[in-house]
């Protein structure tokens, strides 16, 4: 090692650790640090296309195959539905896979000794989600159009909510799995991978909501995604973005954010309590 | 001036209680170690002082201000390393290093971080992936990244566990030379006798939770009839 000899000034070599630049600066760096690793990764990079894109082929040949039996509007309403369902998939399951690597790598200490707050953190962690889905979506709306001539673009002015929504729920229900791993530890995972699925059969994703038994309709008109997808079919065959539907679904966005974010951060404050992070990885 | 203030710590978990009316101070450029068994309450009192661990009781005032209240500006001020935590295994060195220099919100970070390459010696490592480093080769980029933001207090838990003697002592003589210079305080846990004796000014045995002894080697030697740390420790150890 060299003799230590560090240039420059103590008083000036880091911001003001409140100042907007310092808080812009810390989450630019859990965004860099996302990035680089999964541009290192070639195996997280075809993680990131493999699954959707599967789900496209799978449900672009049945939409294929109904077509020949002449069922009405079905290309439309499937894959506008399978590219949509994976932003709402995709901004969950990134925003825990973000997270849980930092376990897995066993450098959550480092980063929750950094002054880094848990907004800057999870902010820095919903943006680099929001680069991958956006990158995932974007392939997956280029093969649509490639391989079924379904152009994404046919949505509208309706498709800047739906995705907007759905991404907020998306990341309401990564913070739930967040929230999950440090109350109840490593073995919670599986609700961070699987918590999206639950919404899946309820918000009608692949079918109107009506086909649903009438108490499971009740519990879909509480989500989001419900609203959208609804929203979508009602585009698709010809009509009006229901904006009194995205109005209600962003209601109940904001309601269960809300709810997350104190999730959360009670979470957290049982795991510093409970000496949970500092066992994370061992 | 004391850079750390903890009074009268207490920690539970369970019916176990880890730390026990543990008071500590740090002192500006002073180095000091916690020594003890395993299971004293070492690791459960630094990461108590980090913040990663919430006390049932007791204060924690580090550079005049509350922890608990004042979070983001004491920890801009104090770094961490350990032998028990790893870093990013898929990025690259020089990627790992920039991307802590900007959460601890450096202002330069690529001159910072080019300051600490040369520092430790891993230019021929920046642009290999940390994975395919060796543990002690590990060890030097976890110390660089603790010292980005030219820490005013160092918390190191077991900070050369992973080295060979020759790589541990040049650590040793670095983190010295770098206390010296810029005034740092250092807050240490090892197993390793020499490498407090030769580092620290103060020596705090910790055992079953509690501070059972403290002052400098010297001190220490005096005060339980003991040849070096070595024989206080396995004397503290052993009841």
């Amino acid at each position: 090692m060299t003799a230590a000899t560090p240039p420059s000034a103590p008083q000036a070599l880091t911001l003001p650790p409140l100042s907007l630049a310092a808080r812009r600066m810390r989450i630019m760096g859990v965004v860099r640090r996302d990035f680089a690793a999964l541009r290192r990764s070639p195996m997280r990079m075809f993680e990131v296309l493999f699954w959707p894109t599967v789900e496209l082929l799978l449900w672009g040949f049945v939409t294929l195959f109904l077509q020949t039996q002449r069922v009405p509007f079905v290309v439309t309403f499937l894959l506008g539905a399978v590219l949509l369902w994976q932003v709402l998939q995709k901004a969950s399951n990134e925003i825990s896979i973000a997270f849980l690597e930092d376990i897995w790598s066993r450098n959550l200490l480092n980063v929750q000794v950094c002054p880094l707050s848990s907004v800057e953190y999870l902010l820095g962690l919903v943006l680099f989600s929001l680069g991958k889905v956006a990158f995932a979506v974007a392939v997956m709306a280029g093969l649509a159009f490639a391989l079924y001539g379904f152009g994404v673009t046919g949505l509208g002015v309706g498709l800047v909510p739906f995705v907007g929504l759905l991404l907020v729920l998306g990341w309401s229900l990564g913070l739930v799995g967040i929230a999950a791993v440090l109350r109840f530890g490593e073995n919670a995972q599986v609700i961070a991978w699987s918590l999206v699925f639950v919404v899946q059969p309820l918000a009608g994703i692949f079918y109107p909501i009506s086909v649903l038994p009438a108490p499971l309709r009740t519990v879909a008109w509480f989500l989001p995604a419900s609203h959208v997808f609804e929203g979508m079919r009602t585009v698709m065959a010809g009509g009006a973005v229901p904006w009194d539907r995205m109005a209600w679904a962003a209601a109940l966005n904001a309601v269960y954010l809300a709810a997350t974010l104190a999730l959360f951060a009670g979470a957290l404050r049982y795991a510093r309590r409970h000496g949970r992070l500092s066992r994370f990885g061992d | 001036m004391s850079i750390l203030e903890a009074t009268r710590l207490v920690k539970r978990f369970g019916p176990v209680t880890a730390v026990n009316d543990v008071s500590l101070t740090v002192g500006e450029g002073e180095v000091v170690a916690l020594l003890g068994p395993n299971g004293a309450g070492k690791s459960t009192t630094l990461h108590m002082v980090l913040g990663l661990i919430t006390p049932d009781s007791g204060s924690i005032v580090l550079f005049g201000q509350e922890l608990a209240r004042h979070r983001v500006e004491v920890l801009s001020r104090i770094n961490f390393a350990a032998s028990y935590v790893d870093l990013p295994g898929a990025l690259r060195v020089h990627e790992v290093l920039d991307a802590f220099a900007r959460m601890y919100a450096v202002r330069r970070p690529r001159e910072r971080v080019a300051e600490l390459v040369e520092l430790f010696e891993l230019g021929p490592l920046a642009k290999r992936k940390v994975m395919t480093l060796s543990s002690g080769q590990r060890t030097r980029v976890q110390l660089a990244k603790a010292l980005l933001n030219r820490p005013r207090l160092l918390v190191l838990d077991e900070p050369t566990a992973n080295l060979d003697p020759d790589a541990g002592d040049r650590i040793r003589g670095l983190l010295s030379a770098l206390a010296r210079q810029d005034g740092s305080a250092m807050l240490i846990t090892s197993h390793n006798m020499r490498e407090v004796e030769r580092m620290c000014d103060r020596i705090c045995f910790m055992s079953h939770g509690l501070i059972v002894a403290s002052g400098s080697a010297k001190e220490l030697a005096g005060h339980y009839g003991a040849e070096d740390l070595e024989e206080v420790f396995l004397k503290v150890a052993r009841g």
